[in-house]
């Protein structure tokens, strides 16, 4: 296991370094400067500019000055918030879209997963039918329109919750629901599709057989089983709500980092793009390792270390 | 069934959970603050270093926070850390500042002249870098030192004594007492600059602050700040209201929510949630210095030289539809690229725009059949009847600037027989850099104020400005802003009446079509009274206060 380990975060770096370099050159092919008053300078004004920054030097030493820092963990400063250090930037705007996004993927999933089990158990009756209605819903309605509506319902006219803004935990409620809800239902529809299959096999007919109770079939046998589709879509899932949450931070008002990186790549400030650019990958790249590390850990016919060989 | 009973336990728990939360939040009615004022503001601050702010959330922090030599009071120039306005001396190249003797820092230190030498060096220095340092232009050896030629220390300001402040220019600037109310020629206090060394700004520690309020707690890209009332401003007498807070809200229909749960006193709306409060007794609108006009590319095709297509191209633009069904933002129609309620004359104290002369400004009224008639004539004078054009048509990409890019391609080629218009909305940068390269056949461009007075406008469009992507020329218009800049410059009346002259003649030809001046929606608490916002682009809040 720990040689497989090594080996996956050898190639987790080499993807940040190909993903970092990739954007550092497309990012420089970008028309405009990255200096908020750009219209207003004249030519003259902006060469001096970018002797200033180091911007007129041949690409690829900029490239290998880029590098160079970012191995001494320096990650340069914005160029639209002066002299703010990038990476303290990206820490404090952190927090909030993290907490959100991975409460997202817990609530989307845990209750995904309970709701396509009990559609796959109760399959063909009403409790099946309101459990696809509600996920086909659930995917069909952006993540925005929610957002919109569950501020309007539950916040202003009902006030259960605050309308927008960042002040604690009730904070993070709306957002969370707003992004869950895609989540949850494309856990659910995997879930009940998978698990109807799996109820069908012969090893269930054998649980119940032997004895065992519905319930005590479902949870020793049949939820383990039909879990792997679900974590496949984990990878995906993540993706998605680290570009939904942009949408929902900017309706709830959330000093998170979703806004900052679209603002980012709108105003040229290289160092920030650079900066969310590894972070996003790298966290992307983490959430596929564990992901495929879950593989493992729930099928033992996927443990992936040398000794096993190929199947 | 114990599975199904934990089932239930489960959904009841996370219920459960959810109301909890939800009792836990005090949102409902609170007591409303009559010491503090609640602003909804668009984006945050990126810099509370005076001589790298770039951006009008940070000059209206600075202005809360800072004061200059002037401060803007209604549309009057007030005295502040000056204690008076002066007239220059030496044919307009020499200022002498006295300054107020009660002027002190929020750490209790007096304002020195020292500390507004300090800071004005820093916006000249090239390795800090301004990108405002231009505006400084005029001001003895400023231009010079910006690009390395001279020292920093030799710029035409010193220190005469601790409270009098000696400025030297080359040549005479007449909007030179407008300029001292900008933020870019705010003081400094020094040890605090160097203390924090390149932090300096970057948060509220790193701050001194000798203006009406201090900014509390704040870091960096916070989405929130609060102000609070300075004890040791000079004038803290007349600050009335205790606190300020401010919270970046970008979501309009948000911004509603909160404004009207009373989580807000005062907010900007746009799009459909402005047209959808444009009745609501809480609603207002103000105009910006700043104006959207189009420009078409004389040098790249030359059919754009003649005045007559220019003009009808003008006049096929219903600006009042424009503003009220694609905007809705409280924009309203310009016929000037220099726009309204910024600059008034000096002795009839009369609107530049109201100055203008009315057969100009018909150039940019509404009239389809007339634009018909003097495109044909146009196209008959160069000799180009019949002929179809194909046309691109720059713009912004935001969805409002694709809208408005929509609205002029149909009624352009509606009017315009031969003409064919294609859209290319693109990034800002983008529209930005090709406009600077001339490249776009026509293109719709905005420019916001330096300073409020018509050259910054009208100093664009000579012959030649970076600027002036269009190639408009035209010598006596040339003439005319020279003049202002030369002969009159130490003249008010005259000078006037060059730039007057000088609009007067673009619009005679359409040099470039005006579109319409840009203008925020607001709703407002009725209980926050005394807003004062000024011709400078920022809000003076000493006036404001809470009415019980």
């Amino acid at each position: 296991m720990s040689k497989y380990l090594v080996k996956r975060i050898f190639y987790l770096v080499l993807t940040l370094f190909i993903v970092a370099s990739v954007t550092f050159f497309m990012m420089k092919l970008m028309p405009g400067t990255p200096y908020t008053n750009q219209e207003k300078m004249s030519a003259d004004q902006l060469r001096i500019m970018n002797e200033q920054y180091g911007l007129n030097k041949p690409l690829i030493q900029q490239y290998f000055i880029y590098l160079g820092g970012l191995l001494h963990g320096d990650f340069g400063t914005s160029f639209q918030f002066n002299n703010q250090p990038v990476l303290s930037l990206i820490m404090t705007r952190l927090g909030p879209s993290l907490q959100i996004g991975a409460q997202a993927m817990i609530v989307g999933s845990l209750l995904g997963i309970l709701l396509g089990a009990v559609a796959a158990i109760r399959k063909n009756t009403w409790v099946d039918g309101v459990a696809t209605f509600f996920s086909i819903v659930g995917i069909s309605i952006p993540n925005f329109v929610l957002a919109v509506l569950l501020q309007f319902f539950l916040a202003f006219k009902l006030q259960l919750f605050p309308i927008a803004l960042w002040d604690g935990w009730s904070s993070s409620v709306l957002p969370t629901l707003a992004l869950a809800v895609a989540p949850l239902a494309n856990t659910a529809r995997f879930m009940r599709t998978e698990m109807v299959d799996v109820l069908n096999s012969d090893y269930i007919e054998l649980a119940k057989a032997k004895g065992n109770s519905k319930w005590q079939t479902v949870a020793k046998h049949a939820l383990r089983n039909s879990m792997i589709p679900v974590v496949t879509i984990i990878g995906p899932m993540a993706v998605n709500l680290m570009t939904g949450s942009l949408v929902v931070e900017n309706i709830f008002s959330i000093p998170g980092i979703g806004e900052q990186f679209v603002k980012s790549i709108m105003t040229n400030d290289y160092p920030t793009i650079m900066g969310l650019t590894i972070f996003y990958s790298f966290l992307l790249t983490v959430i596929i390792l564990v992901v495929d590390i879950l593989y493992g850990i729930i099928d033992p016919r996927i443990r992936l270390s040398d000794s096993q060989g190929a199947h | 069934m114990k599975r199904g009973k934990s089932l239930v336990l489960g959904v009841t728990t996370v219920a459960v959970t959810l109301l909890l939360a939800a009792c836990g939040n005090s949102g409902s009615k609170e007591a409303v603050k009559t010491d503090t004022a609640s602003f909804a503001t668009g984006d945050v601050i990126a810099t509370m270093d005076s001589a790298l702010n770039t951006d009008v959330i940070g000059a209206q922090a600075l202005t809360d926070t800072m004061e200059g030599l002037y401060r803007y009071e209604g549309k009057e120039i007030k005295p502040a850390i000056a204690t008076k306005v002066v007239k220059p001396t030496n044919n307009g190249l020499t200022y002498t500042f006295p300054l107020r003797k009660d002027a002190k820092w929020s750490n209790g230190q007096p304002v020195t002249a020292e500390d507004f030498v300090y800071a004005w060096r820093r916006v000249v220095d090239p390795k800090v870098g301004s990108q405002y340092a231009y505006i400084y232009e005029g001001i003895k050896n400023a231009a010079d030192i910006t690009t390395g030629k001279e020292p920093v220390n030799s710029l035409g300001v010193v220190a005469k004594d601790k409270h009098t402040l000696e400025v030297t220019l080359e040549k005479p600037i007449p909007y030179f007492s407008q300029l001292m109310t900008s933020s870019t020629f705010f003081p400094q206090y020094p040890e605090a600059v160097k203390k924090a060394g390149k932090s300096y700004g970057t948060n509220s520690k790193t701050l001194v602050f000798n203006g009406p309020y201090k900014l509390e707690n704040w870091n960096g890209p916070d989405s929130s700040w609060k102000e609070v009332k300075n004890t040791n401003y000079w004038n803290a007498k007349a600050v009335k209201v205790k606190t300020l807070k401010y919270q970046v809200v970008k979501d309009p229909s948000t911004a509603l929510n909160l404004f009207q749960s009373n989580k807000l006193d005062r907010t900007a709306i746009s799009g459909d949630t402005a047209k959808q409060m444009k009745n609501d007794p809480h609603y207002s609108t103000l105009q910006k210095s700043a104006t959207f006009y189009m420009q078409v590319n004389q040098e790249k095709n030359p059919i754009f030289k003649n005045a007559k297509i220019r003009r009808a191209i003008s006049m096929t633009i219903n600006r009042k539809e424009l503003v009220a069904q694609v905007l809705g933002d409280g924009s309203s129609p310009i016929a000037s690229v220099t726009p309204k309620n910024m600059s008034f004359d000096p002795t009839t104290k009369k609107d530049f725009v109201d100055d203008l002369d009315a057969a100009g400004k018909k150039n940019a009224s509404y009239n389809p059949k007339e634009a018909t008639k003097l495109w044909n004539e146009g196209l008959a004078e160069t000799g180009q009847t019949g002929k179809t054009f194909n046309y691109t048509l720059l713009g912004d990409d935001t969805d409002t600037a694709k809208k408005q890019s929509e609205y002029l391609q149909n009624t352009l080629q509606k009017n315009l027989p031969g003409l064919k218009v294609t859209l290319a909305n693109v990034p800002f940068k983008t529209r930005l850099t090709r406009s600077t390269n001339g490249d776009f056949d026509m293109v719709v461009s905005a420019w916001n104020a330096d300073f409020p007075d018509p050259i910054t406008f009208l100093d664009l469009f000579v012959t030649g400005g970076d600027n002036n992507g269009g190639h408009w020329s035209n010598a006596e218009y040339d003439a005319q802003i020279k003049a202002s800049k030369g002969d009159n410059a130490n003249d008010p009346k005259a000078r006037w009446q060059n730039l007057v002259k000088a609009q007067d003649i673009m619009n005679t030809e359409s040099g470039v079509i005006p579109l319409y001046q840009s203008g925020v929606a607001y709703l407002t608490n009725p209980s926050l009274k005394g807003l004062d916002y000024g011709p400078s682009g920022s809000y003076n809040n000493v006036s404001l206060y809470l009415k019980k």
